[in-house]
């Protein structure tokens, strides 16, 4: 084949039939929607039928690669996972790092799919005789570590993503995992897995892959490599809460460079915004209710950077990563080493449910990238558990005897060992909390903080109101990576792609809640961008870099060997995000439901706190933004036209 | 394009034991043959074929390299920048990492298993950077000592 980056072919495994098939998929695909998450939007439209149950054999699990991924580009070592989601019962996807998003490409496709249901657990194994499937008995019931382990002895040179115990025992809060502790955690696609037996793929294809210009691709990532090269020394982590406190004092905004944040994440990876977040409002206290000031700056301290970074003992770069932002560290008790824990998880176990003690963190961490359990969800259960024991919804007779009060730490171990075993009160919160929240009755209802159905991360859209915009309005809702106002700014994506709003150097904090369609316009952007970096395979703080120093654009063109524009590239994720949306709406999913809840929106608005007196017009983000892509403003459908041009494509 | 093998081959298998993709299939002392699908190019099978019955996909014969002087990966870890795709492309995980800088935890690329490279070359080809160069063994500079911390 010509050398285009991708591999122009996908495999197809049947588990109830247990036939493998290897598809060729038309350049034209390609061009429209790159491969990645967009190729996989085209795969799962087509064939997964309407109705169809998320853990029954009509849904399909897809594991892609990006069309960037193995070319020489940097940052691009990203792999997807997508299916109907049994979280959302919509547009599932789930995103991850470590070594395996090349090892697809190595097996020959751009994407490993999985329909059907196999009678008994399986695992597919590919290498360079092929693809075929194996029992898998002798790892079901294993954790995500050991599972990795026993088939890394078994496979040489092989990569593997597999599930926990919580995927298996069909947790919808559960993902998938990697590299002993990465997770495409999102969606509830573990469940998928473990409802199709399916516990892991085990990769050791050896194929090259091919690329139109490997010259320019390497002169395109000198570029990229010099400014993550650039590191100045940078203040001690215990400056980071009162810079936290300075950002939330000031009423104007410097607009933000990404290269900042890059020089955080290289020093400590994404703990460096732990406190900073908590102080400036960015980051949600006790269940989205509370603030900075219930938590309090001391206690907050507890989440400074330096304390998880000094147990690093080397930094984890995934493949293609010259920034490193991952660490293992030595820690102490039951696991003896572990993934440094990020953001979303020392924030979900931290602030969100009051709790100070960084060796429980630690210890949650592991457990639950071992389980294969979403740390995100697993602490928005958690805190809503806190929350429904401190109303008298949870009592002590439901517990059998375990106290649940905020922030004590052996409370929150309790719960989040429990919902790994499905035990007791864990069986009710193991869904996530919209589930649990049905199961417990009405009155527990507030308290589940859901867009629906995905618990929303560990960034206060009253803070920024982009995330409340992009919580709402995303095919795969209540989630962080697909955008916010902050996001734009770093993207800088005005410097390389006309039509787009401009930021200036600064503005006042204020305007961020002023009625405005640039809100939405920002918004779109915001969307298009990230399927094409999703298209690519490419990592989000890479892109934080700003487009004029990760040049995704022009190291498309040259894997390959495209002319197209940037402007063009924004046409192709704008066709995604129909596909995705249009993917919801024949699944039964109506836009509007995924609006984020009123707590989360400031309705009513906070008395006190960094985020004090704030409340979203969420509502009329949400037309603008879909009127700016030509869907309908009031219940945000794409329209008949616009999705069968979409859909011709083939 | 994959590598073929013609007529000269004398089945002596040494082309089928150090292929890593395990495209190369035949009984002793009988003609060989490479499975284009599964052919990585790595030129392993033309270093060590004593008959010169391996060729390019221009028609080439490959040349025979006597296994001490096939050259090995060099790491220039100035401009390493510990991203992991050296190991990746790799096809017989010759490769590994380890902390080799004073004072850094990044780890970088080591050739720990001599016996395992096969000097095919990808990882010069694939490093985004250029920081890999091949070049006989001894041209490699002694490793800096690492420090704990």
């Amino acid at each position: 084949m010509s050398a285009k980056g991708y591999m122009g072919k996908i495999m197809m495994v049947d588990l109830t039939q247990g036939i493998v098939e290897i598809e060729t998929i038309s350049p034209k695909v390609y061009e429209s929607f790159l491969s990645g998450m967009g190729l996989a939007a085209h795969i799962l439209f087509h064939r997964i039928p309407a109705g169809a149950d998320p853990m029954g054999p009509e849904n399909i699990i897809g594991f892609v690669s990006g069309l960037l991924t193995g070319t020489g580009s940097l940052f691009t070592g990203r792999w997807m996972v997508t299916a109907l989601s049994p979280l959302t019962q919509g547009w599932g996807e789930a995103n991850c790092g470590g070594s395996f998003s090349p090892a697809i490409k190595r097996c020959g496709v751009d994407g490993i799919f999985f329909k059907g249901t196999s009678p008994t657990p399986v695992y597919l194994y590919v290498d360079d005789k092929g693809a075929r499937l194996k029992p898998a008995q002798e790892v079901w019931g294993k954790d995500a570590v050991e599972t990795e382990e026993l088939l890394k002895a078994a496979h040489k040179n092989a990569k593997v993503a597999c599930i926990g115990q919580a995927g298996e025992k069909l947790s919808l809060i559960s993902g998938v995992s990697t590299d002993k502790g990465r997770m495409a955690a999102r969606s509830g696609l573990g469940a998928v897995m473990g409802a199709k037996n399916l516990k892991a793929l085990v990769l050791a294809g050896k194929k090259r892959i091919p690329v139109h210009n490997r010259e320019e691709i390497k002169r395109l990532s000198q570029i990229c490599g010099k400014w993550v090269k650039f590191q100045p020394p940078f203040v001690p982590g215990w400056l980071t809460g009162p810079i936290g406190t300075l950002l939330r004092i000031l009423p104007f905004v410097a607009t933000q460079d990404g290269m900042l944040y890059k020089i955080l994440l290289r020093k400590w990876g994404t703990v460096s915004m732990n406190q900073m977040s908590v102080e400036m409002g960015d980051s949600p206290i006790k269940n989205w209710k509370g603030s900075n000031s219930d938590w309090g700056f001391f206690k907050s301290f507890s989440s400074n950077p330096d304390a998880y970074v000094k147990a690093e003992t080397e930094k984890f770069h995934c493949y293609s990563c010259p920034l490193g932002c991952g660490g293992i560290c030595k820690t102490k008790g039951k696991f003896s080493e572990t993934h440094k824990p990020e953001y979303e998880t020392v924030l979900s176990f931290g602030g969100f449910v009051m709790n100070k003690d960084t060796d429980a963190i630690f210890y949650i961490n592991e457990l639950l990238n071992r389980a294969g359990m979403d740390t995100i969800s697993a602490g928005h259960a958690v805190a809503f558990a806190m929350e429904c024991y401190e109303k008298g919804i949870i009592t002590l007779a439901d517990t059998g005897g375990q106290a649940l009060d905020w922030g004590d730490p052996a409370a929150v171990k309790f719960l989040t060992e429990k919902m790994v075993t499905r035990e007791g009160i864990g069986d009710i919160l193991a869904d996530g909390v919209k589930l649990a929240a049905k199961r417990l009755g009405k009155e527990a209802q507030e308290m589940a903080i859901h867009c629906g159905g995905q618990e929303p991360a560990m960034h206060d859209s009253r803070n920024d109101p982009g995330f409340a915009l992009h919580y709402s309005v995303e095919p795969a809702p209540g989630r962080h990576t697909n955008g916010a106002g902050l996001y734009y700014e770093m993207y800088q994506l005005w410097k390389k792609v006309k039509g787009v709003p401009k930021m200036g150097p600064g503005y006042l904090k204020s305007s961020k809640y002023k009625k405005n369609l640039n809100h939405a316009r920002v918004g779109k952007a915001n969307s298009e961008y990230l399927n094409v970096m999703n298209g690519a395979g490419a990592c989000l703080f890479g892109g934080f870099l700003g487009a004029k120093r990760i040049r995704i654009f022009d190291w498309l063109n040259a894997a390959a060997g495209w002319n197209f524009t940037p402007e063009e590239y924004m046409e192709k994720g704008g066709n995604i995000q129909v596909i995705k949306q249009a993917f919801n709406v024949k699944h039964g999913i109506e836009p509007k439901a995924n609006r984020a809840p009123d707590r989360i929106l400031g309705l009513p608005p906070q008395v006190k706190g960094a985020n004090k007196g704030r409340t979203v017009d969420v509502e009329t983000m949400m037309a603008d933004y879909w009127e700016l892509f030509g869907w309908d403003r009031e219940t945000g459908k794409p329209g008949k036209e616009i999705v069968d041009k979409i859909l011709s494509i083939a | 394009m994959a590598y073929t093998i013609s007529d000269a081959c004398i089945g002596c298998r040494a082309c089928a034991l150090i292929c890593p993709a395990t495209a190369i299939s035949g009984e002793k002392k009988q003609l060989h043959f490479i499975d284009g699908q599964a052919c990585i190019e790595c030129g392993a099978c033309g270093r060590v074929c004593p008959s010169g019955a391996v060729t390019d996909e221009f028609g080439l014969v490959l040349e025979r390299i006597p296994k001490k002087e096939w050259e090995r990966p060099y790491f220039d870890l100035s401009a390493c920048l510990s991203c992991t795709v050296c190991l990746d492309t790799c096809p017989t995980g010759a490769l590994t990492q380890e902390r080799q800088k004073v004072g850094s935890t990044h780890l970088f690329p080591c050739l720990e298993n001599e016996k395992l490279c096969i000097a095919c070359g990808f990882c010069v080809q694939d490093c985004p950077v250029d920081a890999v160069t091949m070049g006989a063994r001894q041209s490699a500079p002694p490793k800096e000592p690492v420090k704990a911390g």
